[in-house]
């Protein structure tokens, strides 16, 4: 094969336990593999059996960039981690995607990734320095917030340098506790955080000075103006007097709001992150206690949680004529839609409200403190937020904390600054008995308190504005794996229809953790007018969710993001950017098979390693679906059930097992991972 | 004309965060590195962008040649029109990397502070310095490409104004 373009070649092997660092090369497993999370798994694959628990030293912490990271490929600059997530419910193995310019950076200096292995003595930072490697003490950075540990790093290595760092949180193995970069990017949902933590590393930092040379720059440049539309759009600083990032949030703010969009990674033309401007710190911030907190999808909803999101066909779905990348709708920064678009007398446009849930008021410092809490202990604001939070505030209502004290000196109110500071302190430091228990994460704590009444109480004041009815749904907000609702038709974002919660449910089963981030559904309107009335019988279903998880799939292992792909109109987007960073033609098909061959290696994964079967994943998913959602519809065990088996026919995937079959492994040039399987008896009988 | 029109020619320059915020995404050093090397890195760059994230308004700094008339740099090259070079028509000092010996006296006569050269990776590094994209049709590339408009040529209104960048 001629020279390949957008890899540096090698991948750090870093080993705690003895301070030793070795190297691999990285064409050991691309262009087979692609990058990202398509690397790091045929590593897991190779190096991680059974067995091994997520704050065991043998657990390994994989980080991958991919070939468009550090070409200037819009969204490209992102990367991903893998390891065993201790936020998962059971522990399985897990990803988890991270913007900033750590990632860039470890490409400059010479790697397009690293293994993290064993478990450091003490507190230790590791400094990536143009392709030398270092261990130094962390004890003076241990224990201190994220943006303290940022600037340490600095102060000690240079204003050059970037790095990832954890928290309070992360040390102290609060099961969601994030890894976040020097522009409050997180890996935050896997609780990857906490795997640093047990392996006693509180920091990497990268200085990365040298060159990426990517295949094609004539391509890359063609990119730049048709991926990012449309390009050159001014983003001055917003001056409002209310705060009103999404049509159902919007409350005054005495004093105003400041606000402007900033770039997540290298090379973003999204801008996605919304920060808000010298607001209330909720620790540290300048000698005012201000400070700037950037805010995503999930942050918004502490400043107001009155009425769940609301969603129109247009945010999953495109026509030629709007046709939009990504999730820019999610982000509050949509296009005008061209109003001549036939699909808009169809519904298209169509709002369709989400339900009153009645959770707290608006309070912009209260919001502000949280998101700002939750970046300096290094916690998921996910949780935190969606979870914590909303469970807090139904648990109240229906008074099922009426016999519980917390120990925190005032009345349980998740609506007050001053109660979740302490709630969070409580957590993040494990004190006391309910420290202990939430630093578990919600799926175990509740558990632990009693499922029946801390769990599957209904929250009696939540109704739908689609139905008028009152919604059933337990305070639990529990979907899977040890995650809650999101985009889930029910629960949080629960507002859209069944033509998109179904196809995620699916993506939700064969995954390990809310698949949300990466997997938002997307296909041509048309989808949705065919399959509306009987989804579960139409085996386009089932073909779009495939899609859609080879679409998430590519995201994370050529690196983009969930605001950029998938376009649904321009099929070969993919194999563009593949070709812009490489110099390898690849057709829509190949890398989409590629993609496939990634995926059912992450399956084979969590057969042999985390026990998965069909009866685990159906039975895990499907609870949450017999509450009704937004416009008062469930799905049947068996109509769901069928849904399942089109699924898998169409994975080639064994239907009563859930196994993938040896032809399937075949056809994607995975035979050695057949044959391991099949001798420990996990290849479906013929 | 202004002063600092008599000072400096026309250069790239930021727009308040009020007309348009830097989105700190590096594009700008991105199409630098590929339009005149054909390669990104952090070394090989005539546009610099200064991260911060912390309490100001123009989170994001970006500084470029200013193009003194006065040339200091040109003045000070040991093979001045060989290495650095003067475009008379324009005003544009420029290098012409394979007679550049990394002496760094440009660097040294630079007025401005971070300095607007660099040297790239090869031995010895050899000067980099913004020549506006002079040999391009379009222009400088780093305003093509940015995402946000967010820079811009001083000699040109800023977006949704009439003035000139100032």
């Amino acid at each position: 094969m001629n020279k390949i373009y957008g890899y540096v070649g090698k991948i750090a092997r870093i080993n705690l336990t003895d301070s030793t660092v070795t190297e691999v090369s990285t064409f050991n497993y691309v262009p087979k593999y692609i990058g990202g999370r398509g690397v790091c798994n045929k590593i897991f694959w190779d190096e991680v059996g059974p067995g091994v628990k997520a704050f065991d030293p043998e657990n390994k912490l994989i980080f991958m960039t991919g070939p468009t990271t550090s070409t200037g490929i819009p969204t490209g600059g992102r990367s991903t981690m893998c390891s065993i997530s201790p936020n998962n419910l059971p522990e399985q193995y897990c990803w988890s995607g991270i913007g900033g310019w750590f990632g860039t950076m470890v490409k400059f200096a010479g790697y397009d990734g690293f293994i993290i292995e064993g478990k450091a003595p003490e507190p230790t930072y590791i400094f990536i320095d143009d392709g030398k490697i270092t261990f130094h003490s962390a004890k003076e950075l241990w224990g201190m917030l994220v943006h303290q540990t940022q600037k340490k790093l600095e102060e000690i290595l240079g204003k050059d340098v970037n790095s990832i760092v954890i928290g309070p949180a992360g040390e102290n193995l609060v099961r969601n506790a994030s890894i976040t970069t020097s522009n409050d990017s997180v890996a935050a949902k896997a609780g990857f955080g906490a795997v640093f933590g047990s392996k006693n590393l509180k920091a990497i930092s990268v200085r990365g000075t040298g060159k990426v040379q990517a295949g094609n720059v004539e391509k890359i440049l063609k990119l730049h103006k048709t991926m990012g539309k449309p390009i050159g759009k001014t983003n001055p600083i917003q001056y409002k007097d209310s705060f009103a990032p999404r049509p159902h949030i919007n409350f005054p703010v005495p004093g105003g709001v400041k606000e402007g969009r900033v770039a997540c990674s290298y090379g973003c033309n999204q801008h996605c992150n919304l920060i808000l401007l010298d607001v209330k710190a909720g620790i540290g911030g300048n000698e005012k206690g201000r400070t700037n907190v950037v805010n995503k999808c999930v942050g918004i909803y502490a400043y107001q949680m009155i009425e769940d999101s609301g969603w129109t066909p247009q945010m999953s779905f495109n026509t030629p004529q709007n046709d939009y990348a990504g999730c820019r709708f999610i982000s509050g920064d949509g296009f005008t839609p061209d109003l001549s678009d036939p699909a808009i007398n169809e519904g298209f446009l169509d709002r369709q409200l989400g339900d009153i849930v009645n959770y707290w008021d608006g309070d912009y410092d209260r919001g502000n403190v949280i998101n700002d809490l939750c970046t300096q202990y290094g916690i998921d604001r996910w949780d935190v937020i969606i979870w914590y939070m909303s469970w807090l505030a139904m648990a109240k209502k229906e008074g099922v904390l009426d016999d519980i004290d917390f120990g925190l000196g005032m009345e349980i109110d998740p609506s007050s600054e001053e109660f979740m500071k302490r709630f969070l302190e409580m957590i993040v430091y494990r004190k006391g008995y309910y420290g202990n228990i939430f630093a578990e994460g919600m799926a175990r704590a509740i558990r632990t308190l009693g499922m029946e009444k801390y769990g599957k109480t209904i929250y009696t004041g939540r109704v739908s504005q689609r139905t008028g009815n009152q919604q059933i749904i337990p305070i639990s907000l529990e979907s899977a794996w040890g995650h809650c609702c999101h985009w889930a038709g029910r629960g949080f974002q629960g507002s859209n229809d069944i033509t998109c919660w179904l196809p995620i449910a699916i993506e939700l089963m064969t995954s390990t953790r809310d698949a949300q981030t990466n997997t938002h559904h997307h296909d041509s309107f048309d989808y949705y007018l065919e399959v509306r009335n009987d989804p579960c019988h139409n085996p386009r279903v089932a073909s779009s969710t495939i899609f859609n998880e080879h679409c998430a799939e590519l995201k994370e292992s050529l690196m983009s993001c969930e605001f950029q792909l998938p376009q649904i109109f321009d099929k070969d987007i993919e194999s563009e950017m593949f070709e812009a960073a490489t110099g390898i033609k690849m057709t829509h098909e190949e890398i989409y098979l590629a993609a496939e061959r990634i995926k059912n290696l992450f399956r084979a994964i969590l057969i042999r390693n985390n026990g998965r079967t069909r009866d685990m994943e159906v039975n895990e998913v499907y609870p949450i679906l017999t509450y009704p959602d937004a416009d008062g519809r469930t799905v049947s065990w068996e109509d769901f059930n069928h849904l399942v088996d089109m699924y898998y026919e169409q994975r080639g995937w064994d239907k009563k097992t859930g196994w993938p079959t040896r032809e399937t492994y075949e056809r994607l040039g995975l035979e050695e991972v057949a044959d391991e399987l099949e001798a420990i008896g996990k290849l479906p009988e013929k | 004309m202004s002063n600092t029109e008599q000072k400096y020619g026309r250069h790239i320059v930021q727009y308040p965060a009020d007309v348009s915020m830097c989105a700190g995404c590096g594009t700008c050093e991105a199409v630098c590195g590929l339009i005149h090397d054909g390669v990104t890195s952090p070394s090989i760059k005539r546009i610099f962008l200064v991260r911060d994230t912390t309490m100001t308004e123009d989170m994001h700094k970006i500084y470029s040649c200013q193009h003194c008339v006065d040339h200091p740099c040109y003045n000070a090259c040991r093979r001045k029109d060989s290495a650095m070079c003067l475009d008379e028509e324009t005003g544009i000092v420029y290098v012409n990397q394979e007679n550049c010996i990394g002496c760094r006296q440009c660097w040294k006569a630079c007025p401005f502070e971070p300095k607007r050269i660099a040297f790239n990776l090869d031995k010895p590094r050899k000067a980099l310095k913004c020549d506006l994209c002079r040999t391009r049709p379009e222009g400088p590339a780093c305003v093509e490409y940015c995402q946000v408009s967010c820079i811009g040529l001083s000699d040109q209104p800023m977006p949704g104004k009439e003035e000139k960048n100032e």
